[in-house]
């Protein structure tokens, strides 16, 4: 089967909202939230810490410019999925 | 044939989508029969047996909680019945999936966002295939219905005396790069090199008049050290990805019941594959154009590079087949921008782009030798032979005003601005203006967006208007400076910036995408989308309807073009354009704009 991340064009953002104390324990929780789906380029775009927890966005890029893109290279998806 | 269709709401109150769908099918000829909301299943089905012959049955569910039990306890109950054996089964309504529908048997699934036609085809058992007509773009010449007439008869006067003072000037000068752009304009035949021909004599002259990277890279085949070939598999992959890709495709029309502004926005990931990616999802959600971002050191190189090549930071490298492969994924549609503004490329990439097909490109003397580094007297040979290469090309171009965004006033940019427009409408050429729409350094120090960000904004716009009848396109992104790292707010911001502009009836506008603010890494897709959703939706929210800036907006109006005058007077009273921009007449130091270095002592008389 296709990995889904394969398949993302670039970035992949995830948007949430961290019952935590401060904004940097909000950012804690993204970043390792993201590496623990398996993304390794991970980091925020936004953080806003707020009374009750952080409004956060996170990224993990995919791909970055110029890497290989496995939804281009077509054939080697259908390998992986064969 | 006629179809006996029954439209059941299998929801306590919502049956608005089936009245829609019941309308449409009637009139396409169909029987229909509307039964009341709030029936139990049991009812429903008594109901269609009653009905005698019945084709289609149509169940519609709005409310989310218990939809999958619900539409289960259902499909089990008609199956029962044995209704399924005469009458198909279509579900849809806001709570409905089309995974869900297959997963629960339902014969169609029907989720938000679905036409009504989509729902007469399956009446009728036809494919849907989305209207051609209904999503057809086509390019928009934006300069088409402008005369370039003067409003403001003594701004146009000493304009005119400046530009007479740039013609005499540059008339018997040269640079490096306009050498390159004529043996590129005279020696290279694009529709040779696209059979594989060659690239004739170009580069037997072309490297002695490049720097060093590029004359490695046709002496030695050294690329630059940020860049690398393509591989043969991506190639194929791309070929494969665009066939594919195309065969499906469709494009949205962001306006709503307004013809302007057209909508653009800006792709340079770097790699022209990546970039490929991004304009198709900017095609397919609602762009009308795209522009081509190019890395900040072309700007500071002599020459092109040549081949497909992909780079590894913010821009996508200027070669022939960069340009080429990204033309070559356009839809018909799709206005193509190759911004040639700034550095020492700037006559070469518009003869460049022109020749591979580029519809518009972006030139400004001032901003180029201010605000991007290059040389004054260089960029003003450069510039000048660019406006008329673009001329030559049939490529409008805009004259951006970005200095701005170093510190420098509205009004001194806007006289760079009108400096350049009226050499190049003297030339031949069709300039369009481009203000900031921005919350700008000056406007932070003046604090002319205390209360609102419409007034100084639609200020600039009545503006040139009363000068000039010109074609405007503000940018570039509008919103600059307004932005933040959140997507909500960004989008929200570009959206409002959109109305405004939409209000003011510009012509055009450059979004940025939700992630404009973010500096840690390049912009993604679906950051693209956000604004381009926001877009579309705030175009709708507005129609024709308008928002009314205060009299303030007039009053900033009045004192832009009042600077404007005062700064074309100091122009002439310098007497010489390139001597203006040095002394900071256009923009000075203090202000935040320096004079570039870029190219300086490369000016040669011929």
């Amino acid at each position: 089967m296709t990995n889904p991340q394969h398949q993302i064009m670039d970035a992949l953002d995830v948007e949430t909202f961290f019952v935590c104390d401060t904004e940097q324990q909000g950012r804690n929780l993204m970043l390792s939230m993201l590496k623990n789906w398996g993304f390794t380029d991970v980091d925020i775009v936004f953080a806003q810490h707020i009374g009750p927890g952080t409004r956060i966005r996170g990224r993990a890029y995919a791909y970055r410019p110029s890497d290989k893109y496995t939804w281009l290279l077509r054939e080697a998806a259908k390998g992986e999925q064969a | 044939m006629k179809k006996v269709v029954i439209l059941a709401p299998l929801d306590p109150v919502h049956d608005i989508g089936l009245k829609m769908i019941g309308r449409g099918l009637n009139q396409a000829g169909h029987e229909i029969f509307l039964l009341p909301p709030d029936l139990t299943p049991d009812e429903i089905v008594e109901m269609i047996f009653s009905k005698g012959k019945v084709d289609i049955l149509l169940v519609s569910r709005t409310l989310g909680y218990g939809v999958g039990e619900i539409l289960a306890r259902f499909i089990d109950l008609a199956d029962a019945a044995g209704l399924r054996t005469n009458t198909k089964i279509g579900i849809g309504g806001m709570a409905i999936r089309p995974e869900l529908a297959a997963e629960l048997g339902f014969d169609a699934g029907f989720g938000p966002g679905t036409t009504v036609e989509e729902v007469v085809c399956f009446v009728e058992g036809r494919e849907y295939h989305p209207d051609p007509f209904r999503s057809k773009k086509g390019k928009t010449d934006m300069t088409a219905n402008y005369d370039y007439q003067y409003r403001h008869s003594a701004i146009g006067e000493k304009l005119g005396r400046i530009s007479e003072m740039i013609l005499d000037w540059v008339k018997n000068k040269t640079s490096p790069a306009v050498k390159r752009a004529k043996l590129r304009d005279e020696l290279w035949d694009v529709e040779r090199w696209r059979k594989r021909q060659g690239n004739g004599d170009l580069y037997n002259h072309y490297p002695q008049l490049c720097s060093e990277i590029p004359q490695k890279y046709y002496t030695t085949g050294e690329l630059h050290p940020k860049t690398r070939r393509f591989t043969m598999e991506e190639v194929r992959g791309l070929e494969k990805y665009l066939e594919e890709t195309k065969a499906r495709m469709s494009v949205l029309k962001l306006q709503h019941t307004r013809k302007k502004p057209l909508v653009f926005n800006q792709y340079g990931t770097g790699c022209p594959f990546m970039d490929v990616g991004h304009i198709l999802a900017s095609e397919a959600w609602g762009a009308d154009g795209v522009v081509h971002f190019d890395p900040s050191w072309g700007a500071r190189t002599e020459g092109f590079l040549d081949g497909f090549l992909t780079h590894q930071e913010d821009g996508t490298v200027i070669t022939p087949a960069n340009l080429n492969r990204i033309h070559g994924s356009l839809e018909k549609s799709t206005l193509w921008q190759v911004r040639a503004h700034r550095g020492l490329n700037t006559p070469e990439t518009v003869v460049l782009s022109g020749k591979i097909g580029a519809d518009l490109t972006k030139i400004n003397i001032c901003y180029g030798a201010l605000g991007a580094g290059t040389d004054p007297e260089r960029m003003t040979v450069d510039g000048y032979h660019s406006i008329l290469f673009a001329k030559k090309y049939n490529m409008p171009f805009d004259v951006v005003t970005n200095e701005e965004l170093a510190g420098v006033p509205a009004y001194k940019a806007f006289a760079g601005m009108l400096i350049v427009s009226d050499l190049a409408v003297r030339l031949g050429a069709r300039p369009i203006l481009q203000p900031l729409f921005a919350y700008s350094p000056e406007v932070m120090i003046h604090e002319y967006m205390e209360d609102n960000y419409i007034d100084f904004n639609a200020g600039k716009i009545f503006a040139l208007r009363n000068i000039i009848n010109a074609p405007i396109w503000p940018g570039a992104p509008i919103g600059f400076l307004t932005h933040t790292e959140d997507r909500v707010q960004s989008a929200t911001t570009t959206a409002l910036h959109a109305c405004l502009a939409m209000a003011l009836e510009v012509d055009a506008i450059s979004i940025a995408s939700t992630d404009e603010a973010y500096s840690g890494g390049p912009i993604s897709v679906p950051a693209k989308i956000d604004t381009l959703r926001a877009v579309q939706d705030s175009f709708r929210f507005f129609g024709k309807a308008g928002i009314q800036p205060t009299h303030q907006a007039d009053k900033y109006a009045e004192q832009i073009t009042i600077g404007i005058e005062k700064v074309l007077d100091d122009v002439l009273a310098t007497g010489d354009f390139v001597t203006a921009i040095h002394k900071g007449v256009l923009g000075s130091r203090e202000e935040g704009a320096y004079p570039g270095r870029t190219g300086k002592d490369t000016v040669t008389t011929i």
